[in-house]
């Protein structure tokens, strides 16, 4: 196991690692720099995608990678598909080097990338499938019926016989999920996959990556810019950003490491606004509240942060129906993986 | 093997469906190759009655002309299938899809340029086949001894088509094989006239340059079976030739176009174009 975030607390079914990233690195050469220094041409900046990452992902786990545009989730999927060549480190599937092994890792590995032109746009659905079963080394009969259940799975049966070019966005994207799961491959890459899905698509996408991981113990690594969609899937999550792992854990972790605080809203009504600020200030200090009047007529809302288990919930409550209110509801916010997300931006911004 | 067939079916299939999909173009190639057979047809009357002995060949112009024409066709098939391939596959923006499966390079050679083939040799087949059924012309000689030379040749120009191809998957654009083969062995290997006029009105330096060409000896071999009706024995010398470039230039090929896919994967370009 790698040195670098390792939990030991994250136990997974069988505890394997399916996939390992150590001091993983990636530039992206300048093509033909020798020329054009010889020529005095002006170029830019090799580009540092990755900077020495490492981190390993256990067996049916679901991984999460979350970060802004160019963090370098995309040239990670792509390393671990062996689609790209790393600069320096190693990648390894089930034990399989990323370079030196790279068909065997590819028969372990299935992705659904986020490009919409990877399909032929003249070929049927059906026909793009079957094209890409028989590359995955399956007979007429085998590929007909595995593609038959996963038409059936990602509800694209009626549509087997359109043309690809002619498939909404959102089907295309299920499309893409299917063919990653043509050769039943241990390992699921799967690169926003909800990306063009309506909100009941989407859950029911969710739903699926959820059972494969689950029923078929099947490992999914996923990147998304839908937070809430990682908070829902995922066992653990890493924030990349600039090429490097700022964070990886268990999103509870993740949580307490940005901040422990919640955000707690108590809705009150028979107590005048003017009258609960007088009666909250003479007992905490008024930076720790705010008070405001609520959508619901005859009722106000008392926001502040507090620690998990500390007092203030309990005595606030206290003061409020000493005064006199009656308190309607007590609504607690913890901090989202957007918020931790968000942290780590600010702090990146004030490093530099 | 069986693997490798299904891999190299699959792409047979697709090509065959994405081709139905334009049939209006299938049909006006048929329309344009009997074109120009009879545009040939009438052309080789203004030689009638002119014989030269040096060119034995060409004793027959609209003979010469049609299996020139059939055999160049093939050839450039070797030459710029897999180039194509790889270029039809960047600008779809599939060859990632199709490198993510567990496909062998050699297999992805075979495979992408397979159905070029089958077309080529329909399309070959229909010049032949033209000339024959309306034009009264007659070939002699072994079929299988041509059909051996058009494969080794085919085999010898792919080996070309593979370098192209490798220069395809790095550089993207100005493939520098295209322009020096592809126009190359339309006027020096004697497609349409016999190499013996380059080096009498250019001279023997220019002349040379035919002698570079795998597609010169294919055809030369080809036209004397088919039209002069040598056999085995007497064609030995194109055919030992065509071995020797197929010795040299098949690992080389194979081996840069290792180097080619991976450079494309170190750059991250394999669906740039």
């Amino acid at each position: 196991m790698n040195p670098t975030f390792a939990n030991p607390e994250f136990i997974k079914t069988n505890g394997r690692i399916a996939v390992s990233v150590d001091r993983l690195a990636k530039t992206y050469p300048v093509p033909f720099l020798r020329l054009k220094k010889l020529l005095r041409r002006k170029f830019k900046p090799p580009v540092d995608a990755l900077r020495g990452i490492s981190f390993d992902i256990h067996e049916g786990e679901i991984f999460g990678l979350i970060g802004p545009n160019g963090a370098g989730k995309t040239t990670l999927t792509k390393i671990i598909a062996t689609l790209v060549q790393p600069t320096s480190g190693q990648v390894t599937v089930r034990g399989h080097d990323s370079v030196h092994d790279d068909e065997i890792v590819r028969r372990n590995v299935g992705l659904a990338g986020a490009e919409e032109r990877s399909f032929y746009f003249r070929l049927t659905s059906e026909q793009n499938l079957l094209f890409f079963a028989r590359l995955y080394g399956l007979s007429g009969s085998t590929a007909r019926q595995r593609i038959d259940e996963l038409l059936t799975l990602f509800e694209l049966g009626e549509l087997r016989a359109r043309r690809y070019a002619e498939l909404s966005t959102g089907n295309k994207q299920r499309l893409s999920v299917a063919r990653a799961m043509l050769a039943n491959p241990p390992i699921l890459l799967l690169d926003e996959p909800t990306r063009s899905l309506d909100p009941l698509a989407a859950a029911r996408m969710r739903a699926t990556i959820r059972s494969l991981a689950q029923t078929d113990g099947r490992t999914v690594f996923l990147t998304s810019h839908n937070l809430a969609e990682v908070e829902e899937l995922c066992d653990r999550v890493a924030i990349i950003g600039k090429g490097a792992i700022h964070a990886l854990d268990t999103q509870a972790k993740l949580r307490t490491m940005h901040t422990e605080e919640e955000h707690v809203s108590i809705g009150f009504a028979s107590l005048a606004i003017v009258d609960a600020e007088r009666a909250l200030a003479s007992s905490f200090s008024r930076e720790l509240f705010v008070l405001h009047a609520a959508e619901r007529r005859d009722e106000s809302v008392v926001k502040f942060k507090r620690a998990p288990n500390d007092d203030l919930l309990n005595n606030l409550l206290r003061v409020l129906q000493e005064s006199g209110a009656v308190i309607r509801s007590v609504e607690t916010e913890r901090p989202t993986l957007l918020d931790v997300l968000e942290s780590y931006e600010r702090e990146k911004e004030s490093a530099s | 093997m069986i693997l490798f067939l299904r891999r190299v079916w699959a792409f047979v299939a697709r090509d065959w469906r994405l081709e139905l999909s334009y049939r209006m173009q299938f049909f006006l190639r048929i329309l344009s190759i009997l074109i120009v057979v009879t545009t040939l047809f009438f052309i080789s009357k203004i030689f009638a009655g002119f014989t030269d002995p040096h060119f034995e060949q060409w004793r027959d112009p609209l003979a010469a002309w049609l299996t020139g024409l059939a055999v160049l066709n093939y050839f450039m098939t070797g030459f710029s299938s897999l180039a194509n391939a790889i270029r039809q596959e960047q600008v779809q923006g599939t060859l990632e899809s199709v490198l993510m499966t567990p496909i062998s390079v050699p297999t992805v050679i075979v495979a992408s340029s397979a159905w070029d083939f089958v077309q080529a040799t329909f399309f070959s087949f229909l010049y032949l086949l033209f000339g024959w059924l309306f034009f009264g012309v007659h070939y002699r000689g072994s079929f299988v001894l041509a059909l051996f030379f058009l494969l080794l040749t085919t085999m010898v120009l792919s080996c070309l088509g593979i370098l192209s191809a490798s220069f395809a998957m790095v550089f993207k654009r100005g493939d520098p094989f295209g322009i020096f083969l592809g126009t190359g062995s339309a006027l020096f290997s004697g497609v349409f006239f016999p190499i013996q006029l380059v080096s009498q009105y250019a001279g023997s330096g220019v002349a040379s340059i035919s002698r570079i060409l795998p597609a010169t000896y294919g055809l030369d071999g080809i036209r004397r079976v088919l039209i002069v009706g040598q056999g085995f024995s007497q064609v030995r010398e194109p055919m030992v030739t065509l071995l020797v470039f197929l010795a040299v230039l098949l690992p080389f090929s194979l081996w840069v176009f290792g180097r080619a896919v991976r450079r494309a994967k170190r750059d991250g370009s394999l669906i740039q174009y």
